[in-house]
């Protein structure tokens, strides 16, 4: 999985940025792009195009046959756990953010918890403008 | 040594210390994903925003009524087939993409060329797409600030409704219309605002093509921009699930 980083180039990063990207530490350009370490990648990233192709069909299938005949709760929960799985994987895999170091991560991922609340706040904020409107008060 | 250590250094607290880079990231890629968290926090706000102008309706279009058309099909239904086939071809870009970036890594020009012009044609099939299903609403009237008229007659926008919907007592009194009014602008300037970056997009891999064509980052010695614009790529199309759950899914 991690690839990119090696304690041994440490080094690299004293002083001159440009040196991160000498060539000797996200990259492999003395080794062949046909090699097995290579062609192990290459089946990582076709694997996750497999779960989010099988993953978006499912959705679609269930969009169009069977979410009308179930509760809204449990239609909501599952296409929202369904699309943070296929966004776990892009995040990840595609853009690598799995194998950075764990820091960078929790740079990156913690802001995003601020969405718990507004998401949260705003639907709530929706709800009660519509109780608010679709009942009269009783004088 | 002169003085006792109050608290044993790890290692970890070390890596902060100077001399170093903590996060093991070049600073252009660590901008580039902090771009694309503020870029995140938008598309949030924009269908955070439309949830909760949801929450509020007392009716809402139905998306197996509104998308249900495919391109040369004339009036079959086939409800989120054409989103579908967009949504495949955006993750295919976003596999050619990483291909693109991998083979960055080997310094093989020839692979990043290849892949780089499977990611633009893939980009370009997208928003070919997008333009035919906003067309295609547009004749049915759909459009930013469309369905305003209260005379509008009932038919008009009977139709992207399902029948729970357009039997709820306030529907022809004003709901059904107001929300149909609500529903195409979010629509709009979501998935305006998503295409808009899918062109930009377009653009900057254009870019790193001809630079990749011309050598200019065998020259540099490594592929680091065609990883940042990967970045950006990627998160379109993660940009693109959302949008796809809140429009089309839910």
């Amino acid at each position: 999985m991690s690839h990119h980083h090696n304690d041994s180039n440490l080094h690299y990063y004293e002083g001159d940025q440009s040196k991160l990207y000498s060539g000797v530490l996200n990259h492999h350009f003395n080794q062949d792009v046909k090699s097995a370490e290579s062609k192990k990648q290459i089946g990582r990233i076709w694997k996750v195009f497999w779960i989010l192709l099988v993953v978006t069909v499912a959705e679609v299938i269930m969009g169009m046959f069977f979410s009308h005949h179930m509760p809204s709760w449990l239609v909501a929960t599952m296409f929202l756990a369904l699309t943070i799985l296929k966004a776990g994987y892009i995040v990840s895999v595609f853009m690598h953010l799995g194998d950075e170091v764990k820091d960078f991560i929790m740079m990156i991922l913690v802001p995003l918890m601020f969405f718990i609340w507004f998401i949260i706040a705003f639907l709530a904020d929706g709800s009660f403008w519509l109780f608010m409107n679709t009942n009269t008060p009783v004088k | 040594m002169t003085q006792q250590p109050t608290a044993t250094v790890s290692a970890e607290n070390n890596a902060w210390q100077g001399g170093r880079s903590p996060f093991n990231v070049s600073y252009g890629k660590m901008m580039m994903w902090i771009f694309l968290l503020s870029d995140a926090f938008t598309f949030g706000a924009f269908l955070i925003s439309y949830g909760s102008t949801r929450f509020f309706s007392t009716v809402w279009p139905d998306p197996n009524k509104v998308f249900h058309s495919f391109p040369f099909m004339g009036e079959a239904n086939l409800p989120l087939l054409f989103v579908s086939l967009m949504t495949f071809i955006l993750i295919m870009s976003s596999v050619t993409m990483v291909l693109a970036v991998h083979a960055g890594h080997y310094g093989d020009r020839a692979g990043v060329t290849k892949w780089l012009l499977w990611t633009i044609l893939g980009g370009i099939c997208f928003l070919g797409c997008q333009a035919w299903e906003w067309t295609h609403l547009h004749h049915q009237g759909a459009w930013w600030g469309s369905f305003t008229d209260a005379s509008t007659p009932i038919e008009t926008i009977k139709h992207f409704f399902n029948a729970k919907a357009t039997s709820h007592a306030t529907f022809a009194t004003g709901a059904g219309l107001q929300a149909s009014h609500d529903f195409y602008n979010y629509f709009f300037t979501i998935t305006g605002f998503h295409g808009g970056h899918v062109l930009s997009g377009i653009v900057l891999l254009s870019i790193a093509l001809v630079n990749t064509v011309n050598g200019t980052y065998e020259k540099r010695g490594h592929y680091e921009m065609v990883e940042k614009i990967g970045l950006y790529w990627h998160f379109v199309d993660l940009v693109w699930v959302f949008v796809f759950t809140c429009f089309y899914l839910l």
